[in-house]
């Protein structure tokens, strides 16, 4: 029972010992530029309560949401179809071998010669940012489904549409999300840049212009905030992961994210 | 001597609930005696072996090897898997020698000992192959040169064959005797299959439904060195098979009525 | 999979590349897209073999690496360390697991003002955060793979005598290899990409800065050469892996 209200509160005790550690380091090194964590928080509610800060900051989450959907919708059907069909897949990796390790958020500056400094901009970036994990977890999962599963789906009469929605999608789905995953925390990361670059509105912006004036108390208090927007989202998405796919084996709590 | 005493085995599962699968073992096993452990699966012979291994505590009783209890998993019992667990990063000879080496034996001699085991069992020339390029009965092979190779004096062997192909299955059973005929080591030997626990063992050791009880020990006398094709025609075999194969039945339907 | 059919896959995937290419040249070549937003590609890659002789862009290059080889040394010496521990020891699991499920899913560059300000703006903070950043897919799939390793191959060394402190790197990490080895081709990838991001957020020198710097006075040809040379860069290292791979998995089955 103890153990178990322990195992609950982990994440929590470990935030507040990353903090008291934030703290302690602080207080030793005592430089202006290095307030404690204590005097960061307290500037959140400041940022929080400030209407324009919250303007900006939901119409960052607001671009990413859409980017993140539409990368959806676009990745989940390639990466299966990748997954099923060699002519596919080898006709698509290659492409995606070489655009991998392409910063997607250092494209901005092109894009933005394009399409402006607009929301358009941002958008296509996080959703460039998205895309590739996700296509890439799906024809993995794709890949790695059983072939006598497809086999009694058209013994049974499914026709290979049929069988992509009913067998290889749902068979796939843990390795998906497991993208789906990955790809909201890169999501994140790619906003919080191309507003950066961009320099125009949004998160990235009032964190990097707190930087540029010196206000280091927001400088910290938006660390905070960006960090617990990647926390919640990421509780949150394996909360709904955890309960779509209950019937595969209990795989990882911690997230595979990266950049 | 191995002796198990009084051994019982609860696993707590998933759901927080206890689950019994041994339930009160008690069996002496003679030095040099090949013994098999039959019973339906589920029944806890694996459990049995891993007790005997040294790889799991019993939650009561005691199992001894020479009189001392068994503590922990050692060099005098030696474990041949019914999946291989052999090193994928190792070739075949670096399997074999691996024991050795653990033992200290210097590299060349352990380099010549284990080429003569692998000849032994049959895979000269597969020396550098690694075990993904064997197929199932070379890879069996591999595994029981690999724990050969450190001369247990005891063998643990849990349907080592239970794999394989009904044909490879006769060959390695016939090798298998020709090795205890020859250097006569201590077998625990788990299997599901009657015949071949009749043609194998001097003792074989009947197990009930779960959780696992001894339901009885049958004495099989029949003459050494057994060869199969007499064997099979040999009334004597014959009834050993009936009969146990009646017990096994019996114990099914202790199993269904509650 | 014989050699002929591995041509022709090759042959495919190199026609939606040179199928992109030749888009690219039509729009500028047609006249559909001004050379100061879509230089033709042709322009491009002149530009970039001309740059790649100049020793300028030579120390550019090098800046970038060294950054990038630091930080993803680090990340994998404590990924790899970090993640074999806490598999196979329970008090190092319990206190890593919370610690890694809070600071895995945080958005890295958000620390990298902090980074700056704490470490300055030289090679330390670009490196910090590479590391950061790589750090936890290598730490997780080392986890993974060293906690995935087979009970019998365990038990097998033990039986032959190996003792439980040797288990570690007698078995466990040559079992977790694989694993290890595709955190490590996930976190060079990112490293590719933050080192990149750092260098256009702050830096002197390196191919982000290149990249600002060309942003800053509209010079498209400029914007394209360090991109691609980060993606030809990218695809030498994961290639360098790629073999590196082949060589120490194989004896495992293909994955
Ligand atoms: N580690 C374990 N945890 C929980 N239950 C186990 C464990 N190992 C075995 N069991 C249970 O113990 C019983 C006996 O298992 P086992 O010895 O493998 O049977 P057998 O080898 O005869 O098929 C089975 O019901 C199995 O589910
Ligand atoms: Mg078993």
């Amino acid at each position: 029972m103890m153990a178990r209200v322990l195992s609950r509160l982990a994440p929590l005790l470990a935030c507040l010992g990353l903090l008291a550690i934030w703290q302690a380091g602080s207080l030793m090194l005592n430089t202006e530029s290095f307030p404690t964590a204590i005097e960061a928080v307290r500037a959140v509610p400041s940022i929080l309560g400030d209407r324009e800060s919250v303007i900006n900051i939901l119409d960052s989450l607001r671009r990413m949401a859409i980017a993140f959907a539409a990368a959806l919708l676009f990745a989940i059907p390639l990466g299966l179809m990748m997954g099923r069909s060699r002519l596919v897949a080898s006709f698509f990796n290659p492409l995606l071998m070489i655009t991998y390790p392409v910063p997607k958020a250092a494209l901005m500056p092109i894009i933005m010669l394009w399409l402006g400094v607009g929301d358009l901009a941002k958008m296509l970036v996080i959703f460039l940012g998205v895309s590739l994990p996700v296509i890439y977890h799906s024809f993995q999962g794709a890949k790695a489904v059983e072939e006598k599963m497809l086999w009694s789906g058209a013994a049974m009469g499914l026709s290979a549409p049929q069988r992509m929605i009913r067998i290889v999608l749902p068979a796939a789905l843990p390795e998906i999300l497991t993208g789906c995953r990955t790809g909201l925390v890169l999501a994140l990361i790619t906003m919080v840049t191309s507003e950066m670059i961009a320099r125009q509105s949004g998160a990235g912006n009032i964190l990097f212009n707190a930087l540029d004036m010196g206000q280091y108390d927001t400088v910290y208090a938006m660390i905070i905030i960006i960090g617990a927007m990647g926390i919640g989202l990421d509780a949150a998405f394996e909360k709904l992961r955890s309960r779509l796919v209950r019937w595969s084996e209990p795989g990882f709590d911690i997230p595979l994210s990266f950049a | 001597m191995i002796e198990i005493d009084h051994v019982s085995q609860i696993f707590r599962t998933s759901g927080r609930q206890a689950h019994l699968a041994l339930s009160d073992i008690s069996l002496t096993i003679e030095d040099g005696a090949f013994v098999s452990i039959l019973g339906p699966s589920g029944c806890g012979k694996s459990t049995l072996l891993y007790i005997v291994g040294g790889f799991v505590s019993p939650t009561e009783g005691v199992a001894r090897v020479k009189g001392r209890a068994i503590t922990g998993p050692g060099p005098d019992r030696g474990p041949v898997f019914q999946e291989f667990a052999l090193f994928p990063w190792k070739t075949v000879l670096g399997n074999v020698m691996y024991g050795p080496r653990q033992q200290g034996v210097k590299a060349a001699e352990a380099d010549a000992q284990s080429r003569r085991l692998i000849e032994m069992v049959g895979l000269k020339g597969f020396e550098n192959f690694y075990p993904k390029e064997l197929s199932g009965g070379m890879k069996q092979r591999v595994a029981l040169a690999r724990t050969l190779a450190y001369h247990p004096a005891v063998l643990l062997m849990d349907e080592p064959f239970g794999a394989l192909d009904a044909h490879t299955r006769t060959r390695l059973q016939n090798d298998l005797l020709n090795i205890w005929e020859r250097d006569r080591k201590t077998v625990l030997f788990v299997t599901h299959s009657v015949d071949e626990a009749v043609f194998l063992s001097d003792k074989v050791v009947v197990m009930t439904r779960a959780p696992g009880r001894i339901k009885q020990i049958v004495d099989i006398e029949l003459p050494r060195p057994r060869r199969r094709a007499e064997l099979l025609l040999d009334p004597r075999y014959q009834k050993y098979v009936v009969e146990i194969e009646r017990m096994i039945d019996d114990t099914s339907e202790d199993g269904l009525r509650p | 999979m014989n050699a002929r059919a591995l041509t022709s896959e090759v042959l495919l995937g190199i026609i939606p590349i040179a199928l992109a290419v030749a888009l690219w040249q039509a729009i500028s070549s047609f006249g559909y897209a001004p050379v100061t937003l879509l230089p033709p590609p042709g322009l491009v890659f002149s530009r970039l073999a001309q740059q790649l002789g100049t020793s300028n862009f030579q120390h550019e290059i090098a800046s970038t690496l060294f950054r990038l080889f630091a930080g993803f040394s680090i990340a994998v010496i404590l990924g790899v360390g970090i993640g074999l521990a806490a598999a196979t020891n329970p008090v190092v699991n319990a206190v890593v697991r919370p610690i890694v499920r809070v600071l895995a899913p945080l958005p890295k560059v958000a620390l990298y003002p902090a980074l700056l300000l704490l470490l300055g703006f030289g090679h330390e903070s670009k490196i910090t955060l590479v590391a950061a950043d790589a750090l936890f897919p290598i730490l997780l799939s080392t986890y993974y793979g060293a906690s995935m390793v087979e009970q019998k191959l365990i038990w097998s060394a033990m039986a032959a005598g190996t003792p439980r402190r040797q288990i570690l790197f007698k078995v466990v990490l040559p079992a977790a290899v694989p694993s290890i080895l595709t955190g490590c081709r996930i976190g060079l990838v990112i490293s590719c990409i933050v080192v990149f991001l750092a260098e256009m957020i702050s830096s002197t020198d390196g191919l982000g800065h290149m990249l600002v710097t060309a942003a800053r006075t509209f010079q498209a040809v400029d914007m394209f050469v360090p991109l691609i040379t980060i993606s030809l860069l990218g695809l030498i290292l994961n290639g360098l892996l790629q073999g590196l791979r082949s060589y120490l998995l194989r004896g495992f089955p293909e994955v």
